[in-house]
């Protein structure tokens, strides 16, 4: 990007780049560089946050319910975001503009509002519990804080993202392309497979990277929805600190996340292509 | 949904802060000048809700017109924060409450300033209200509260009540905080009032263990648990005292028992290295005079530990007291200075064993 700019203005572009590299750096550069130093310094020169994180089971199970998390909702987001960017795609107008009027409104609304919400929708007292009992299933089972509930609650905040990565890709794909296969001889699921879906898979990888990657970080849906056992790593490393004030154990989880996520950002480079990510 | 409200309402004050702080950076180079002529304010640490509503109307307000030291007010309240300031010398809050627990730790690792004796008059103070370079301000009590339409003759009268699955079948929460957990499950286990310091801590983790497939969630917030007892998530929980007598002014169907509440402290301490020291000490000095500490708890529910202010307090209000003589008798205090050294080693376990 930066040879990028520096060909298109030849006088000087890097005084244009230089509040945002000054901004990325004291913003993002130096509190992760604190991070880092401190997971191998606190409270003397050490790795024995590294050698805890890896030998004690417990963290390396929360890693792995904290991925195995991002999965599932991630699929989930994807399952009920690609119908949801179709449909918005192809009927132009107004209910497009409805549908996706809903999801941004969504997307404003506070997410710890949200997640109360969830509560008392899903509670004892809440019209889910209710349809149950009218429908005779008494007493009615018990959602709220189980995996359902921490499952649904994320989807509900990772939805739009999903929506809005697919959104972008279907738009440009150009309709005449299905009414071409269609024209051809194509039934219209078949067009759909053969041209529709493959040209917006990039939408779908940049939506499940973006879902996936956001996910990764949650930690007051899971810890308010969920039960215990639905702790994710974030969640961990907050209590780290909040109740043991153990920052060096903390940065360490926290520079291990943030290596597993580099190592996803790797490969979908490797066979994406990170300016992808951008549309 | 009060809960969304106070989040929305905390948000705009945060936004109104920053705002505050943009324009005030802005404007800074214009007016020192007036800066000088009227006193710097002061940067307290709050719970919001209540508990600032109460601070703000009884503390803040008579302060600021005695000495014209204007309060500021930053939520929510942060142990990281605290060590956090003390690391980096930047102060986003001069003074804050600790608990028990807490104000040892803070103590012990240098977070907090030293009890300053040429601003603060003990002889205007109870003998234990200065502790760990804090000054002891109210008392809240984590006590049994149960759901009346889940046990219409009477709720679990003691922690080992709480346990007895077959005399009181139910779902049951407490709260995720392994200091105040442990003692509880202790008691239910039959170890007396007396004999629970230091925490026999294997003895602690298999009396939890029976109670664990009972427990639907581990509150972590004082919202949250009250939630839990008013839509009637949870059939018996363990809960904080003030948290349980909002519902019942509210006149949800809740009752609760005094009995084996455990009692924490809260203490008013000073961010250490604060600029502002001297005045936060003014603050803390006045926030426990008798009077204002009196009407701060009458509104926001706790108990005052200054024994002067239970005088300002209406006999019909006693009863809602943790410090009142007769709800003092049958509850305990923790133990926090012999906890302390078990307390990282403890809270880890706790932290995993919930988890699994």
């Amino acid at each position: 990007m930066i040879a990028h700019a520096a060909k298109a203005h030849r006088e000087r572009p890097w005084l244009l780049l230089l509040p945002v590299v000054a901004f990325l750096g004291v913003f993002f550069l130096v509190p992760l560089g604190q991070v880092v130093a401190s997971s191998v310094t606190e409270p003397e020169l050490t790795l024995a946050h590294y050698r805890e994180f890896f030998s004690d089971g417990f963290y390396l199970l929360v890693l792995g319910r904290t991925f195995a998390t991002a999965l599932l909702v991630t699929l989930a987001c994807l399952v009920l975001g690609y119908p949801l960017a179709y449909a918005a795609v192809r009927r132009e107008g107004t209910i497009a503009l409805v549908m996706l009027t809903l999801i941004t409104l969504s997307l404003w609304t506070n997410f710890l509002v949200r997640t109360y919400a969830w509560m008392v929708i899903l509670g004892n007292r809440g019209p889910v519990s209710a349809a149950f009992r009218a429908l005779g299933v008494v007493p009615p089972p018990e959602i709220l804080f189980t995996r359902v509930a921490s499952t649904l609650g994320m989807v509900h905040i990772l939805l739009p993202f999903m929506v809005m990565a697919l959104y972008a890709v279907m738009r440009r794909i150009d309709p005449a392309y299905l009414r071409a296969a269609q024209g051809l001889g194509a039934p219209p699921r078949a067009a759909f497979r053969h041209v529709f879906l493959p040209l917006s898979a990039p939408g779908i990888v940049n939506g499940c990277t973006i879902v996936f990657i956001l996910c990764l970080g949650f930690y007051v849906t899971p810890v308010l929805l969920g039960s215990p056992r639905e702790q994710m790593l974030a969640g961990l490393i907050g209590r780290q600190i909040e109740e043991l004030l153990d920052f060096g154990q903390a940065s360490a989880m926290a520079v291990v996340l943030l290596a597993a996520t580099l190592g996803l950002f790797w490969i979908y480079n490797r066979f994406v292509g990170i300016d992808k990510l951008w549309g | 949904m009060s809960t969304g409200n106070e989040a929305q309402s905390s948000r705009r004050k945060a936004l109104k802060q920053i705002g505050a702080a943009v324009a005030g950076a802005v404007a800074a180079p214009y007016v020192i000048t007036s800066r000088a002529a009227s006193a710097e304010p002061l940067y307290v640490n709050t719970w919001g809700g209540v508990w600032e509503e109460a601070a703000a109307a009884n503390l803040f307000a008579p302060f600021t017109k005695e000495t014209g030291i204007e309060i500021k007010t930053v939520s929510p309240v942060s142990f990281a924060k605290l060590a956090a300031q003390a690391r980096t010398g930047v102060y986003e809050f001069d003074v804050t409450t600790l608990g028990g627990g807490d104000i040892v730790r803070a103590n012990d690792a240098g977070l907090i300033e030293k009890a300053d004796d040429s601003v603060i008059d003990r002889s205007k103070l109870a003998p234990d209200m200065v502790f760990q370079n804090g000054v002891a301000s109210h008392a809240f009590s984590t006590i049994i509260a149960w759901r009346k339409d889940r046990y219409p003759n009477g709720g679990p009268q003691s922690w080992a009540d709480f346990w007895d699955l077959k005399r009181f079948p139910g779902s049951r929460c407490l709260q995720s905080y392994a200091a105040r957990v442990l003692p509880l499950a202790l008691l239910a286990d039959g170890v007396p009032k007396d004999k629970l310091y230091p925490i026999d801590v294997n003895r602690a983790f298999s009396a939890l263990e029976r109670i664990k497939p009972a427990i639907r969630v581990w509150w972590t917030q004082g919202q949250q648990s009250q939630q839990l007892l008013r839509d009637g998530e949870v059939d018996a929980i363990g809960i904080w005292h003030s948290r349980t007598i909002e519902l019942i002014k509210q006149n949800a169907a809740v009752d609760f028992t005094w009995n084996q509440g455990e009692i924490d402290r809260a203490y008013w301490v000073v961010s250490k290295g604060s600029p502002r020291a001297k005045q936060a000490w003014r603050f803390i000095q006045s926030a426990v005079s008798p009077e204002r500490l009196a009407r701060f708890c009458l509104q926001a529910n706790y108990g005052p530990l200054n024994p002067k202010s239970l005088q300002y307090v209406p006999q019909s209000e006693m009863r809602f007291m943790p410090t009142a003589p007769a709800n003092y008798k049958v509850q305990f205090e923790q133990d926090v200075v012999k906890a302390e050294p078990q307390l990282a080693e403890f809270t880890k376990r706790f932290e995993q064993w919930i988890a699994r």
